[in-house]
């Protein structure tokens, strides 16, 4: 039997603003290669709500002010009850950059007022004024969220799941009490430079400030995406094919010893 | 301009200081003194820019854009040099305020005059609000804008308002040289064409629907309305948003171009070059400049340090393409396949660096399309600060693992320089695509001389 991931990448036009395509991209190869058939369905403007239903998995990336007002107008509504609709059902996905404000209750930026969120995960986001340095830089952080810890553990062989990616975001995130961090910062500015914390983890959600290109560096977290999804798919256990990761590792470590972390 | 005696004391004594500088940095060969003395001189007279660039016979000519800045601003000096006309020129690419006193006090005498008459100056897209009520431009030539690394620059929305409320201010005679076919800045050109103070606008474009992409590259930034937020429709597109547009909805469409592409040739290779090419034209015709002069100057053209820039190294012919951003590397690439296609075995490096100039975040390679690139097959050597993120982009484009291009990851820029150069057949041309300061250091090798 050939199995079949379908990809859902939230706005593609609107929300793809560095790099975030980049997770798409090795979601959708690194299950090719082993033979998957995949296809890449966008969720944008033009979609109907219940196209969620046929997902498997979910991706989406940041954007620039105008576009993210285009999205939340859009997402209002039917489409935002979808997509939380299949979050809580553990479907997986990856949210980068400014959709984790997205997935929260809301956002206040810099200029202008606040921005309702999805309510998913009880989160809130606030800009610190236009004047406040953003959190720039490149980013390490250990993935901590108790269930995706453990689950990464084991797919790592016993090794402890470190993300390695960068962050650039000028709102600052807070977690309410129901919401669990997706990890504890290494080096960089996590969630609001103060208390440690980086993303949020939810059902099988990862959101994270790191955009972008998170798992072409970090490819684990998108074999467990892959592996979740099938398994609840075909309701049995789904053991991938290794792939040659050496290029990430070799990524991975030059960053590292830049910043003087040791693994 | 009027000056009075206190001003002209101050400024004889800033310009003093100032090239005192910059003989003492020669000299002892600390650098090349492109910005320093610029930064001292601004400390004694906070007016300099204005009191030097006013004294410019016939106005400054600002040209400002994400990409194409350089080979741009060198067109319109060589023509205008072909013409007999004395320019001064920020040719290093200091196209920052400092760098830009910098350049005018280098043709100013130590009275304080400077003697020429036109000013070529590229300006930092960030720092046009800042100079332009100083520098009071007689033409401004908006090349293009795309997104930029968003650690350096803020949103492209943000930057073109800035402009537009900056150009606005200036006199009626002042003439914009847009690009027509980016809707952003057609848009800007059109509202300046307007209000109370209306501006001369022409705009450049394309006519050439052959050269239309199959696809809008993923990297699009201004795919929207700028007047009303439409998504907009293209008809075809030549390069990133840049096409033939219009809104379905409002009345906001392209401009008549003042320029038809077909009957210029262009400087370089790419299509980048082509729109360089017709920015630099278009705004020559419009100080009249006469035909012959501007063709003979595209034919003589030399390219800029790395832009499309030719040189010999061991016996094989390189060629180095500077690539910033998303946009430029897409056209980067797209050039260098277009020549690829009439040889066999072609050989590309790809250098990613992530200092400063080049900015910090590497992200933007994953908004860079280049599948097709990979999957042409060939050798692509990978080096620089970020060569694993760099040799990841290029993998996770191919269709299958054991297809497409032969992928060397060399972290030593050296040992990646040589490997290129002995897989390079010697009929061959080996193409360099480095970010900007990867640029410098492999010029550096290549030529045995840094240049900055």
């Amino acid at each position: 039997m050939t199995l079949e991931l379908k990809i859902g990448w939230l706005y593609p036009a609107l929300m793809s603003t560095y790099g975030d395509r980049g997770n798409v991209i090795a979601l959708q190869q690194r299950a090719q290669w082993r033979g998957i058939n995949v296809e890449v369905i966008p969720f944008d403007v033009n979609s109907h709500p219940d196209s969620i239903h046929q997902i498997d998995v979910m991706a989406g990336g940041g954007a620039q002010d105008r576009q993210q007002e285009i999205v939340m107008r859009d997402l209002a509504g039917a489409k935002a009850e979808a997509i939380k609709a299949k979050l809580e059902a553990g479907a997986p996905g990856v949210f980068t950059c400014g959709s984790p404000q997205l997935l929260g209750r809301f956002y206040e930026p810099g200029l202008g007022e606040r921005i309702e969120g999805m309510g998913i995960i009880d989160l809130e986001s606030k800009h610190p004024g236009i004047d406040v340095p953003r959190c720039t830089g490149n980013v390490v952080f250990e993935i901590t969220a108790k269930r995706l810890a453990a689950e990464l553990t084991e797919l790592l062989g016993g090794q402890k799941p470190i993300i390695v990616g960068f962050e650039n975001h000028g709102g600052r995130t807070y977690l309410g009490p129901n919401a669990e961090a997706l990890g504890t910062v290494i080096k960089g500015f996590g969630n609001n430079a103060t208390d440690g914390t980086e993303g949020a983890f939810y059902r099988n959600a990862i959101a994270t400030y790191s955009h972008g290109p998170l798992i072409p560096k970090n490819p684990f977290i998108a074999d467990w995406m892959i592996k979740t999804a099938l398994q609840d798919k075909y309701q049995t256990e789904i053991n991938l094919a290794p792939l040659d990761d050496s290029l990430a590792d070799r990524a991975r470590a030059a960053m590292l010893k830049r910043l003087e972390i040791s693994e | 301009m009027q000056i009075n005696l206190l001003d002209r004391v101050r400024l004889g004594i800033a310009v003093f200081v100032a090239k005192t500088i910059t003989a003492t940095i020669r000299t002892f060969k600390l650098g090349a003194a492109s910005v320093l003395p610029g930064t001292i001189a601004k400390r004694l007279h906070p007016q300099i820019l204005a009191m030097l660039s006013q004294q410019i016979k016939h106005g400054v000519i600002i040209v400002a854009g994400t990409n194409g800045k350089t080979t741009t601003s060198l067109l319109l000096r060589d023509i205008l040099e072909k013409d007999g006309w004395k320019v001064v020129h920020n040719e290093a690419g200091a196209n920052l305020v400092n760098g830009l006193i910098t350049t005018l006090l280098e043709k100013t005498s130590l009275t304080g005059k400077l003697k020429a008459d036109f000013g070529i100056l590229e300006v930092d897209e960030n720092v046009i609000p800042l100079v332009i009520p100083q520098l009071k431009p007689k033409y401004v030539i908006a090349l293009n804008l795309f997104r930029d690394q968003l650690d350096r620059y803020g949103e492209v929305d943000t930057i073109t308002y800035r402009w537009g409320k900056a150009i606005a201010e200036l006199d009626c005679d002042t003439i914009l040289v847009t690009n027509g076919d980016d809707p952003a800045l057609a848009y800007l050109g059109q509202q300046l064409a307007k209000g109370d103070k209306p501006k001369q606008v022409k705009y450049f474009g394309l006519s050439e629907p052959e050269l239309y992409l199959d696809e809008i590259p993923h990297a699009v930034d201004s795919i929207y309305c700028p007047s009303c937020g439409t998504a907009l429709e293209y008809k075809g597109v030549y390069l990133s948003h840049q096409g033939d547009f219009d809104c379905p909805k409002c009345d906001f469409t392209k401009s008549k171009l003042s320029i038809d592409s077909k009957e210029w040739p262009q400087v370089l290779i790419g299509v980048y070059n082509k729109y360089n090419t017709l920015a630099a034209v278009t705004t020559m015709e419009s100080i009249g400049i006469s035909k012959p002069i501007i063709l003979n100057a595209i034919s003589d053209f030399q390219a800029a340090f790395g832009r499309s820039e030719e040189v010999m190294y061991k016996g094989k012919k390189v060629r180095i393409l500077l690539t910033k951003n998303p946009a430029s590397m897409n056209e980067t690439i797209r050039a260098v396949s277009q020549v690829n296609q009439a040889g066999s075995e072609s050989v590309s490096l790809m250098l990613l660096n992530d200092r400063t100039p080049d900015g910090t975040d590497v992200s933007w390679i994953w908004d860079v399309d280049t599948e097709k690139f990979v999957n042409a097959g060939g050798t692509i050597v990978v080096s620089g600060d970020r060569v694993y993120d760099m040799a990841l982009r290029l993998e996770y484009s191919k269709i299958n693992l054991n297809s497409g291009a032969n992928i060397i990851v060399k972290e030593d820029l050296k040992e990646a320089i040589d490997t290129a150069i002995e897989l390079t057949a010697p009929n061959q041309i080996l193409h360099i695509i480095p970010t900007y300061s990867a640029m410098l250091d492999v010029r550096e090798i290549l030529t045995g001389k840094k240049i900055l």
